[in-house]
């Protein structure tokens, strides 16, 4: 009760903040702190019935606003899996919100009426949605997230590609919704209810006697959310909603939202499905779409020119890690209880990291457009490092996480998901191989993040156009939050054992983890080493501190052998152009110029899917008119009848007489016919 | 004391009507507005403390008819169902009258009024939300009968109301059509009696097996009629001849609201519609759905496009009818509180519509562009109607559309999916369509028309309709499903 208390509190924080919002949205940044205010509130308040959960198991389920004619309620249950996404939702918004009140004044044309209510109410939806036991209500907090973030999508009023954008993002979301639709009530049909306990019954009920039915239900869940996760091909809508959106929210979205397509996965691969013969064949299922998903996403974002682009397309590759890791686990679950929890686990972690640098690359990004008013890497041309010092420590610790570099968080996510693929050997080939591409596609992240450092940070200083204000580093509102992200990453990297204590404890806590290892038979009981056991052998191990401290000894000792006791000195010159006098600006190596080979060879590896133009045929049109061919023709013929009629009118007494006569007859006949002549 | 409030409701538009008829130009408004007002606030309170209990009374009779028929035959009956469709017609009739308080107006840009028409638009209008209330509160099938031609005939004048010639042809086709089903509905009613010597709910229930579904079918006609539904929807489309209020109120909200009410009347009094008569209401439901959403996309005129999505949601009321007709109640019970939904819906769709033209003076998609720079308020309003109607939680339209599917999944086997997927396309198709055109429209760089008046502001009245329509799609099924619950075998 307790927990449901708490979230209610939270809920009521973000209603009000937006109802606040919206009526200070026209006075200055007033609305811009009232929504920091509600937000805060509400992030305290998820993050402490997240800590109810983890401590004790959590609070009873608590049900509210009941609908008898659909068995649905509002049922609130915080389990430790939703604990995990109620804390990054929490402070993400926080730190996205806090992050708006100076970035939203970039747009000019546009009020933020319809933002600041609209960011609270999607916070609302995506705490909703991991908080709910209910089937039904689930996907109303779904769609809510769906048209709140369509909307923040479309705020550039008058922007033709962000319209496009927000309408194929609507409209993918929504069918996959719809889906999603269709197979709760197919599973509601045997269930009665929306009760997830309920509909796990149904679900196995439904695989036994109508598998056919019930890989279709699974189908459309696995549709749904992958669309939402932006997987391949359904993700088409990503990299266009993303780029398009503002850049604060952006990260909430690359921070929380598409990270609930995991969240949805777990629900139901793990919990509405018990373990069987369906897990494995889906486990796989979603592994392969992960791996195609990290392979062409991440090679595309090499060619992108766009700084947000670039990261949606990383977005993309970052949440085909997660399916791997998850699908691989769910998979491995029956077979391998040891490793198929390792692969989960290093899912979920992959998950909490991914919230951590991707929201802090999108907000480095979104500082360098709100100075620059450029997000073309080309057109940056470089040089921001020096008077952009902060958003670029930022974004390198960033870049650096994003593209697995030791210590930082990155790194212990993907150790883990490769540990998996090379211990997978034992059960299939595949895994091993799937491992080495995941490794190779880190060098790909890396060399694409080198792209964006270099292309936006590095290089000589840039030169102000004479008149301009010089550039300087974003105000401390938009700084913080980078800061917290990043620093969280260097933590996060540096002390990962309490993170994934409570992964851990999310991913056994569903109910179809049975025979999952406890966590010191897993990763050892240490909290200074990671070491993956199997049958008391340990086969692997990574100690972050201690290797770190080496590493960075061996840097300071490389630093100062080679380069003070070397005696080099470096010289600042011009760039000699063969003697040629040419602009400085045009010998600069570009952000476009990089990885030409790459661009070549992957060209059009991210499928597009043309938009088929639709001509409505002509004759169906005709066929369709029923005016055109029934009822104009029938008054036309009526009216014809009518004046037929009328023309017998001709005012005449002989000729009235002769109709009178005819009359006659024709009754008279008429009768006898009838009575066929007897009296 | 319900019956001195619900004769009050029934009486209060009639004295607006009369007296807003003989009034002056600018008296006529203000009696029209209070006239409304008050008949809403009644029809709340009534609906308010008849929620519990239900309400039936009986009144006066025919003597002729004879002994069973004679007395008690008129009366008032505010049950669940009748209801609903008694705060439709009260509060969005009150809205409309108050949102043509500033439409009717010298500044109306796409039609300039003259006073002297003000009377005669109040008089049919509160006659209008008069016989509504009487087709809502109606205790038997001849009562209901009887308002309900009273409806066409308020129709007809509104339809016809510019009395250009083109409005008073497609007025004429409108009541032609609509009587035609009329005709069906007094054989219904002549069986019915001839047979068991009653009008009332359930009578045909009573009868044998095979004139049931002639009588049931009959019905079904008068319903297609009016609500509009294949092959009689060809007048709706046209009937947007009218003012934009009048349509709003008439062809989304109310009167064809009538022909569906009808339909669930007759299925929920008895629940024996024979599984044929379900099964081609279902039918044709669909065939309903898809001609009018394949319709969608030849339109320019915004008011013609609401116009077919109206006549698709008329059909997705009537599947809903026909699911709990075919012996699934939540079906039914979705299908009413669709009629709310829609209405609060379509009605805010309608009136954005009507602003827009009476600003711009244009209601063709392919001229007008960047509306939202100029009337925040009525675009916002606009993609509220669209996710409402469209049924995207936690809008109105999604609670209902959910009813129906449910209700549809638990049909036998084959037809129930087949339902669901068929339902679940034309809505996303639908509602990308209409997201479509609303982006073009009010979204991108404001183009000017060039007959607007400057400074660009709408009346305070317009506003304020548009405004209560934003909440009422929000709160619609919270009044809704409570009641709909009521409804049950």
């Amino acid at each position: 009760m307790i927990t449901f208390r708490l979230l209610e509190a939270a809920a009521a924080f973000l209603i009000a903040g937006a109802l606040g919002a919206l009526i200070t949205a026209r006075r200055g940044r007033r609305g811009a702190w009232v929504s920091v205010v509600a937000v805060s509130g509400a992030a305290i308040l998820m993050v402490a019935s997240a800590v109810r959960a983890f401590r004790g198991g959590g609070d009873p389920e608590v049900s509210a606003l009941p609908i008898r004619a659909l068995g649905a309620a509002l049922r609130i249950h915080v389990d430790p899996l939703s604990a995990v996404f109620l804390c990054l939702a929490g402070p993400i918004a926080l730190l996205t919100t806090l992050y708006s009140v100076e970035y939203m004044g970039r747009f000019v044309r546009d009020g933020l009426t319809k933002y600041y209510p609209v960011l609270l109410i999607l916070f609302l939806a995506i705490g909703g949605t991991v908080v709910t036991t209910d089937l039904f209500w689930f996907l109303v907090f779904w769609e809510l997230m769906t048209l709140t973030s369509f909307v923040l999508v479309i705020f550039e009023r008058e922007s033709r590609e962000a319209h496009r954008a927000g309408l194929k993002y609507f409209v993918w979301n929504q069918g996959a919704a719809l889906g999603l639709m269709g197979a709760a009530l197919v599973l509601w049909r045997r269930a009665g209810s929306f009760d997830f306990e309920a509909i796990r019954v149904s679900l196995a009920t439904l695989l036994d006697t109508a598998p056919v039915t019930g890989h279709a239900v699974l189908f459309l869940f696995f549709f749904g959310f992958a669309t939402k996760a932006g997987i391949l091909p359904m993700g088409t809508w990503l990299p266009d909603a993303y780029t398009a959106a503002p850049t604060s929210v952006t990260a909430a979205f690359g921070g929380t939202m598409t990270k609930l397509g995991i969240y949805g996965l777990l629900r139901v691969f793990l919990h509405l499905l018990p373990l069987g013969p369906a897990t494995t064949i889906w486990g796989i299922v979603i592994a392969v779409a992960g791996l195609t998903s990290l392979f062409a996403g991440t090679l595309s974002a090499l060619k992108q020119d766009d700084a947000k682009r670039l990261m949606s397309y990383h977005v993309i590759g970052q949440v085909g890690y997660m399916f791997f890791g998850v699908g691989a686990g769910i998979a491995l679950m029956q077979t391998d209880p040891l490793l198929g929890t390792l692969g989960l686990v290093a899912g979920l972690f992959h998950l909490i990291n991914n919230s951590l640098y991707k929201p802090c690359l999108f907000l480095g990004a979104g500082a360098v457009e709100y100075r620059t008013g450029s997000r073309s890497l080309s057109a940056l041309g470089g040089g921001l490092g020096g008077v952009m010092a902060g958003t670029m420590a930022c974004s390198l610790v960033a870049s650096l996480a994003i593209a697995g570099v030791p210590p930082l968080n990155g790194f212990t996510s993907k150790w883990l998901l490769y540990a998996t693929g090379i211990l997978g050997a034992e059960s299939s080939f595949l895994l091993p191989v799937a491992a080495l591409v995941a490794m190779f596609i880190s060098i790909v992240t890396l060399a694409s993040f080198v792209k964006y450092v270099a292309g936006a940070f590095l290089g000589a200083p840039v030169v102000t156009p004479a008149g301009a204000p010089p550039i300087r580093d974003v105000p401390a509102t938009m700084l913080a939050p980078q800061y917290v992200l990043a620093g969280a990453c260097l933590v996060v990297g540096l002390a990962p054992f309490a993170v994934l204590r409570l992964v851990h404890q999310a991913i056994v806590g569903l109910p179809s983890m049975i025979g999952a290892p406890d966590f010191a038979s897993l990763l050892g009981g240490s909290n200074t080493t990671l070491a993956l056991a199997r049958d008391g052998i340990t086969l692997a191990s990574w100690a972050p501190v201690p290797l770190t401290a080496v590493l960075l000894i061996l840097g300071i000792a490389a630093y100062v052998g080679l380069q003070r006791a070397g005696g080099v000195v470096t010289r600042r010159v011009p760039v000699w152009a063969c003697g040629e006098e040419e602009n400085p600006a045009e010998l600069r190596y570009r952000a476009d110029s990089l990885y030409r080979p790459f661009k070549d060879v992957f060209h059009g590896m991210y499928p597009r899917m043309p938009v088929v133009r639709f001509e409505f045929p002509d004759f169906l049109r005709r066929t369709l008119d029923l005016d055109h061919w029934l009822y104009q023709p029938l008054a036309r013929g009526t009216q014809g009848a009518v004046r037929g009629v009328s023309r017998t009118h001709v005012g005449i007494p002989q000729v009235y007489l002769l109709w009178i006569i005819i009359g006659a007859v024709a009754v008279i006949l008429t009768v006898l016919l009838v009575t066929g002549g007897a009296p | 004391m319900l019956t001195v409030i619900l004769c009050l409701v029934l009486l209060l538009p009639v004295a607006g009507a009369v007296m807003a008829g003989h009034a002056r130009a600018e008296e006529s408004r203000g009696i029209a507005v209070r006239a409304a007002l008050a008949a809403a606030l009644l029809a709340i309170w009534a609906a308010w403390s008849a929620f519990p209990l239900g309400y039936d009374v009986r009144l006066g009779g025919l003597p002729w008819l004879g002994r069973e028929a004679g007395a008690g035959l008129f009366g008032l009956l505010l049950d669940p169902l009748a209801t609903i469709l008694l705060l439709v017609v009260t509060i969005i009739g009150f809205l409309t009258v108050l949102y043509s308080h500033g439409y009717l107006t010298e500044h109306n840009q796409e039609h300039h009024g003259t006073p002297e028409d003000q009377g005669r638009y109040y008089f049919w209008l509160l006659a209008f939300m008069a016989s509504m209330v009487g087709v809502a509160t109606a205790p038997n099938f001849l009562q209901l009968f009887l308002f309900w031609e009273l409806t066409a005939v308020c129709s007809w004048s509104l339809i016809s109301f510019y009395r250009s010639a083109t409005s008073l042809r497609v007025g004429f086709k409108a009541i032609l059509m609509t009587h035609a089903g009329g005709l069906f509905f007094i054989a219904a009613l002549l069986v019915m009696f001839a047979q068991t010597g009653s009008f009332d709910f359930d009578a045909p229930s009573r009868m044998n097996e095979n004139l049931r579904g002639w009588v049931y079918g009959f019905l079904l006609v008068a319903a297609w009629a009016k609500a509009a539904q294949v092959p009689l929807h060809t007048w709706l489309p046209d009937a947007m001849e009218a003012p934009t209020p009048i349509s709003a109120y008439l062809h989304a909200a109310a009167m064809v609201k009538a022909g569906v009410f009808l339909m669930a009347r007759a299925v929920s009094s008895g629940w024996a519609v024979p599984h044929g008569v379900g099964l081609l209401m279902a039918v044709m439901a669909f065939v309903t759905m898809l001609v009018a959403l394949s319709f969608y996309f030849l339109q320019d005129d915004l008011k013609r496009l609401l116009a077919y999505s109206t006549i698709a949601h008329l059909g997705y009321v009537l599947l809903g009818v026909a699911i709990g007709a075919m012996g699934s109640p939540v079906g039914l019970q979705g299908g009413v509180l669709h009629i709310i939904c829609h209405a609060f819906g379509k009605a805010t769709l309608f009136l954005c519509v009507g602003a827009v033209a009476w600003i711009t003076g244009s209601r063709s998609i392919s001229r007008l562009r960047g509306v939202a720079r100029v009337m925040p308020i009525t675009a916002a309003a606009y993609f509220i109607g669209v996710v409402t109607v469209t049924g995207i939680p936690p809008f109105a339209g999604f609670w209902s559309k959910f009813m129906i599917l449910a209700g549809a999944i638990r049909l036998p086997s084959p037809m129930g999916p087949v339902i669901v997927t068929l339902v679940l396309v034309e809505s996303l198709v639908a509602f990308g369509w209409m997201l479509r055109v609303g982006q073009v429209v009010f979204l991108g760089p404001w183009t000017p028309t060039g007959v607007e008046r400057q400074p660009i502001l709408l009346p305070r009245s317009m506003k304020a309709a548009l405004w209560v329509l934003m909440l009422g799609c929000l709160i619609a099924p919270v009044i809704g499903i409570p009641l709909v619950h009521r409804i049950a075998p």
